[in-house]
Order: C-alpha cells, then structure tokens, then sequence
C-alpha cells in the first residue's frame, strides 16, 4: 500500500481533546447505507431521548440526540442513510459536508454483517475521508444464524479502527461500542490519517494532483480524498475549486490523461478498486459455513415479484392491513357489516369503544367538567367557552389524530419494515410511471388511507425532490380515514340499501386514487416542466419478521413529530374556527345561525349553487371541515340538536343527488389544517401548500357540479 | 472474443450475466457501480417481466428500472 505522500499534510488535525474540566462534548457522527439498522441503533443508543430539525436548505430531516457515557456527554448526529459520499444526491452532500465541516470527534460506521461486501463500501469511503471512526458491524446475530463468521480483529488490524459486532435491535454490543468510541476520541485508538485504498494505475495521478492541490493551498479536504475525488469527475468538488481556475484545468487535464493512458473511465476504476479492497477484506476475515440457500425467500420473491400476482397480491395485503387500521380506529367496516346483519347493538357498541370514539367522549366528559370548574370561578363566559370549548375542543381533534397516526405508522411499519412494501413499490412500479411517478410513491399514497399527514411525511423516503413534491402536494386527494367516517355517515343516511352505501364508498375512494395519479401527472409538469418519473434503484431488503420494537420506535417518535410540528398552528387555527362558529355580531354567545361562521356560510353558499350545494349550512360544514374532515358531522348534529350523526344529516333534508354530491365535494376539496400544516414544514415553501389549495378545490368544485349537474339534466334527484 | 453483449434489461429469470460495461449520465453510471453492478461482476437476474427488473448482485436484492438496466451491458455466462 502506497503511504500518504507529503506526510503530515492531513488536512483537519483532531481538535485539541480533554480541556481543562474533560467535560466537552464530543459530537458523534452515525454513517451507514439504507437498511443497514441505522435508526434502530439511532434510538438504541439516544433512547429517545432526540431532536428534529431539518438539514439547511432542504426537506431531509436532521436527527440529533444527546446521551452520557462514561462521564462524557456525546452528542449523536444521524446522517442521511446513502450509499456512496459523491454528493451524488442531497443525503450524500449533506453526510459529506457534515464531515468535513463539522469535523465530528467520531464516525460510527455501521456495516451490515449479512451484506458485509456492499454494507463496506459507504464505510471504505468515510475512513477515506476521516480516520477517527468506530465500525459497527450490526446484525451480527441474525449473520451467525446464516453460518457468517467475522474475525473482528482480523479486520480492525486492517483498517485500523475499532471494529465492534452489535445488534442494534437486541442492544448487544452497545456498551463496548460505546467504549470504543470514547477510546477513538481520546486518542487511544482509531486513526490519526484516513485510510489508504490501493488505486493501482491511479496512483501516479493522484500523487501529482495531491501536489498541486497542496500547492495551491486547496485544504478543506485530506487532499489525496480530493484528489482521488476529482479524478472520479466530482461536480461539487470542481465547483469549490472554481476559485483556483488553474487547478481545475491541471484537474481536467489529468483526468483525461489517465483515461487515456488507462483506456477506462477512472471513475469505474475507482470504484473498483474500492470494492477490490473489501473483497481482499473479506477473503481474510469472513468465514461462511454451511449457508442454507434462501428458500422461503426465493419463494416469497416468486410471488411478489410475479408479474401479475405480484400486483394482485401486494394490493390485497395493503387492503387486509387497511381493513385492521379502519376497525381499530373507527369501527368501520366491521359495525357496518355487523348492523347489515342485524346486530345493529353490537355495533354500536364497537363504535363507541373503538379509539376515535373513546377519546372523543374522554375529551367531552373533560370540558364540561373544566367549564363549570372556571365559571365558579366567575370567569366571564366568553372565557369560560374559549377554553374548555375552543381550547380543549381543539386538543380533542388534536388528540384524535394520535391513534389514528400511531395505529397507521405501526401496521404499515410492518409492511415496510418485513421487507413485503418494497417488493409492492416494486410491481406498481410500471403502473406508477404512467403517471410520472416511481414506485417509491406507493408508500407516501398508501399512508395516506390512514392519514394524510403521515403520507406527506412518508414521501421523505423518496429519493428525487421533484417526486417529493409532487407526491406530497396530490397527496390530499388520497381519502383519509376522518374522510371514511363522514362517506360512512352520508351513505349510510342517503341510501337504505347497504349496497348502494357500498358503491358510494368504493367509487368515491376510486376516485381519490385517480384523482391523486392523475394530478401527479399534471404538478410535476406544471411545477417542473419535466415528464419522467426517476427510474427506479431501490434495494429489496432481505424478508423478516417485523420487529414490535423497531416498529414502536418508529410510530413513537413520528407521532410525536406530528405533534411538534403541526400541534401548535392546529391549535391556533382550530381556536379561531371556535370563536367565528360561537360569537357573532350580537357578541357572545350566540346560535350558530347568528355566527360570523353562518355569515362566511352564507356569503359562500352561491358559490356552491353549480354542485348544489348551495345551503349555508352545508358551505358552513364545509368551513369547519377545514380544521378537520370529521368536524363536518358535529356542525351537522349541533345545527338539527339531534346527536346520532345519520339522523343530523337526514334533518337537512338532502335529496340524493345533492347528498351525493355533498360527499364527493367533501373527499377531494381542501386538505385539513394538519395535512396542510405539515406541506408547510416539510417542504418549507408557501407555493406548494397554495397550489395544494388551489388544485383541490378546483378538482372538487368542478367534479361534484358535472356531477350534478348531469344527473340534473337525467332528471335524478 | 466473440461473445454477444446485451443489455441486463434482455437477460430472462434466472439467467446470469458478466458486466462488460456501465454507461449513462447523470451519475446514473456511477449510481449502479456504487450498488455493486461494476464491470466484471456477475448479476442473476431474479425477475424481468414488463415493470422493473430484480437482480441479484454481491449478496443484495435490487428492483431497476429498465431504462437504467438498459445501460448496462452484460455477457451471459452458464
């Protein structure tokens, strides 16, 4: 091995350890590819204890959490999963700026002990660039179980850092990860210079642009890292180099020499001799005994990969977990099936037990008991009413969310997290394209079902940011679950026939999916001017049995995300739709028809004439709706005074046709407060939640007139 | 040496193939070759049907698209 020509010349010199009190914080970077337990040893070693924030100027999130150890106080960082550090995609810019920015005492790498060969290659490329690292070979167990035997010294000899087998999952092997990463930031191991990686043909080439960066004074990088970076044709690179124009022309210049004299692009032969090194890694230290061909797995793959049961199968399994998501929220299906047969006791009594419904009565028996608390107090009433009613009453709709997000992250978490998701993204692939999607987007869409403001988080795993926004900004039209328990109310109150409830639903919630691919198609050549979805590269994690943990983790700390983020403006906002539905210009308190709402409602009732739905009580629901889709039921029942929500909507006296109407204008108009809270702070721009706005009230406005319209014409009524 | 290159995307299940070469802009070359998918490396191909194709390569499981595994050209190999 070639050693570091003009010795010394590393470019970030660790920063001077210990101080005079030893108490420093030291910062801790975690590195590793998609799917090689990243988060899991995330949370295993921060146990929650975790900050969010967004990286600068983009939508990828910033995970950072805090733990002591050993007196030390370590300050964890987790950067973007990514493959390779070429600044190829924002989470590798991002992983390598932190790096050399940021110059944290210590790296984690984490490599996957069951895919040791290209789980190496992201940790080959960081030691390149930082030698003050710990490896974290994780799964070790599950690569035991699978006859693969790693000789950790063997290979902490040769890369010469701390090499430590864990299991993230299990918590083995944490407390001497810990340990060592305390050594390597003492300076007790770990290495002074980043590692070196044979680039056979390429040496002479790098050690003469490593000379003429060092001449140049070009420092914020080891300089063979940039050289060797700059000969593989980095763009990023090229661009910080634009301030010293000769040495970028003494790059081109070299590259294209070496192209020449190598007859290869160097950049393959970079890479190459990388994975070379992890072969000639292995070779010494991995031993494998008696591997079991993968059968279950290959007959798995048959199925889900099939070109046409793939399809057909990975929508059945999506629909069966929907099915549970929908009981344990709301009831439905299973009370209306149960009151089809007649046991119509029997459901009601799952309906008011299921979590909507017991949160719901919590938060009613809670306000009245704090309203005539504060009013033998003698607060005025107006205070009384903003809140135990406005106040509370919006922490009731906030709470509410809580079961339905945290039941939706678990089971599809599940999905995902088993291995069977990907393969679906994977066979929906093709369809997906037509509409300038890739099958990434499924996940996002799906997640929508349960609740929109997981889906447009969800679209944080999709690699381009065109499809991001895309997918977030259609995202609204996919039918949520507060959307299902409205449809379920006006179909049950219009139609006595449970099957033509049925066709309501089904055509509604097919409409939804269209209206979603469809309007894809339309934003991404609206917004970007380009057609193509990416093409797919997506790695299939190897099956296995969801773990309850991981998936808690991950529903926990997403929920909780909800709350931060989008708590605060949904309480406000919700607040104020209080004040406008209870005072009007007579004060306080007035009758709902009296309210600067109804007067809002009946401003905008003629606007609604073309769907027929012109009646401000409707234009009202409507309003309300906007805080949150279920909120259109409540002003049902507090405008007729009667409770059971069918009855309300039956007192409106709705033909079908307008009742109809009413529920395709209520599943596609505007997102709720919280989907359109979180656009905001995932996207961090104004513009999309407008156009969000904008393309979904137009869409419903002009789908429930045609309809009705039509059916006018037909003569239906 | 006389054998035939074809695109990845044309290799039928359970076939195999021997990288010969990776191209494509963008950093979509680069892309692949980080994956694994370098020249010399032998890919089995699990599924190609008319959606994104499944390979097998240096232990991992990947769905590509057909564009991209268009760009990579293989020999096949018993």
């Amino acid at each position: 091995m070639s050693s570091l020509s003009n010795g010394g010349c590393f470019a970030h010199c660790p920063k001077p350890i210990g101080g005079c009190d030893g108490s420093r914080e030291l910062l801790i970077a975690l590195i590793g590819s998609p799917n090689v337990g990243k988060s899991t040893l995330f949370n295993r070693i921060t146990g929650g204890n975790v900050h969010v924030a967004n990286w600068a100027g983009v939508t990828l999130q910033r995970f950072e959490g805090t733990l002591s150890y050993g007196g030390k106080r370590l300050r964890v960082v987790d950067l973007p999963g990514t493959y390779g550090l070429s600044a190829e995609n924002v989470g590798e810019r991002i992983a390598r700026e932190f790096i050399a920015g940021e110059k944290p005492d210590v790296l984690i790498l984490i490599a996957d002990a069951t895919s040791l060969e290209r789980s190496l290659y992201l940790v080959v490329n960081a030691l390149e660039l930082q030698g003050r690292a710990v490896v974290a070979l994780n799964m070790i167990d599950a690569a035991e179980k699978r006859g693969i035997h790693v000789n950790e010294e063997g290979l902490q000899g040769r890369l010469g850092v701390p090499v430590v087998s864990i299991s993230a999952l299990k918590g083995f092997g944490i407390g001497r990860l810990l340990r060592a990463i305390i050594d390597v930031a003492e300076g007790r191991s770990g290495r002074e210079e980043p590692l070196l990686v044979n680039y056979n043909g390429l040496e002479r080439f790098i050690a003469r642009l490593e000379r003429v960066l060092g001449e140049a004074g070009f420092d914020r990088y080891p300089l063979r890292w940039a050289a060797v970076r700059l000969l593989e044709g980095d763009e990023v690179l090229m661009k910080e180099l634009s301030e010293y124009p000769e040495v970028a022309s003494e790059v081109l210049a070299l590259r294209e020499e070496a192209r020449r004299e190598l007859a290869t692009e160097p950049e393959s032969l970079v890479i190459a001799s990388r994975y070379e090194f992890i072969e000639e890694l292995l070779m010494d230290n991995v031993e494998r005994v008696g591997l079991s061909g993968p059968s279950v797995e290959e007959a798995l793959d048959g199925v889900l990969l099939h070109p046409i049961a793939g399809p057909l199968v990975s929508v059945t399994l999506i629909l069966l977990a929907f099915l549970a998501v929908f009981t344990l929220n709301t009831g439905f299906p299973v009370t209306m099936i149960l009151s089809a047969v007649g046991l119509k006791d029997l459901s009601d009594l799952i309906e008011s037990y299921s979590l909507t419904g017991l949160i719901g009565s919590l938060f009613g028996a809670v306000s009245s008991k704090v309203a005539s608390a504060l009013s033998s107090l003698g607060l005025n009433d107006l205070l009384v009413g903003l809140m135990s009613e406005g106040i509370l009453g919006t922490l009731g709709t906030l709470m509410s969310f809580i079961p339905l997000l945290l039941i939706t992250y678990m089971i599809l978490g599940a999905l995902q997290d088993s291995g069977i998701f990907p393969r679906a993204a994977a066979s929906l692939d093709s369809i997906f394209r037509r509409f300038g999607l890739s099958g990434r987007a499924l996940f996002p869409a799906v997640v929508g079902f349960g609740c929109n403001v997981p889906g447009v988080i969800a679209t944080r795993g999709l690699e381009e940011e065109e499809e991001r926004v895309v997918t977030s900004v259609a995202e609204p039209f996919i039918p949520c679950q507060a959307r299902l328990a409205v449809l379920v109310v006006i179909s049950a109150a219009v139609f006595r026939d449970p099957l033509h409830q049925a066709y309501l639903m089904v055509s509604i919630y097919l409409l939804g999916i269209l209206m979603f691919l469809l309007s894809s198609k339309f934003l991404r050549k609206l917004i970007f001017g380009s057609k193509e979805a990416p093409e797919l590269l997506m790695e299939l994690p190897p099956y296995h049995v969801p773990s309850a943990r991981v998936i808690w983790w991950y529903a926990r700390a997403n929920t909780l995300h909800f709350l931060r983020k989008a708590g605060l403006i949904i309480l406000i906002l919700g607040t104020l739709t209080w004040l406008a539905l209870n005072s009007g210009p007579s004060g306080y308190p007035v009758e709902t028809s009296g309210s600067f709402a109804s007067i809002i409602g009946s401003f905008l009732a003629p606007v609604l004439s073309p769907a027929g739905l012109d009646d401000w009580r409707l234009a009202l629901a409507l309003e309300v709706g906007f805080i949150a889709k279920e909120g259109l039921i409540t002003v049902f029942s507090s405008i007729s005074g009667i409770s059971d929500p069918v009855g309300a909507i039956r007192a409106l006296g709705m033909t079908p046709l307008r009742a109809v109407s009413l529920a395709l204008f209520m599943s596609l108009y505007v997102p709720c407060l919280a989907t359109l809270s979180v656009m905001l702070s995932e996207l961090r721009r104004a513009k999309y939640v407008a156009i969000a706005i904008l393309i979904e009230l137009t869409v419903a406005f002009l789908l429930s007139s045609l309809f009705y319209s039509i059916g006018s014409i037909l003569g239906l009524r | 040496m006389g054998m035939d290159r074809v695109p990845l995307s044309s290799l039928r299940p359970r076939e195999r193939g021997r990288v010969i070469s990776v191209s494509g802009g963008c950093g979509a070359a680069r892309r692949l070759m980080e994956m694994g998918i370098l020249p010399g490396e032998v890919i089995e191909v699990l599924s190609n049907s008319f959606g994104p194709i499944v390979i097998r390569v240096r232990g991992a499981t990947f769905a590509l698209g057909r564009g991209l595994a268009s760009r990579v050209l293989v020999e096949v190999v018993e």
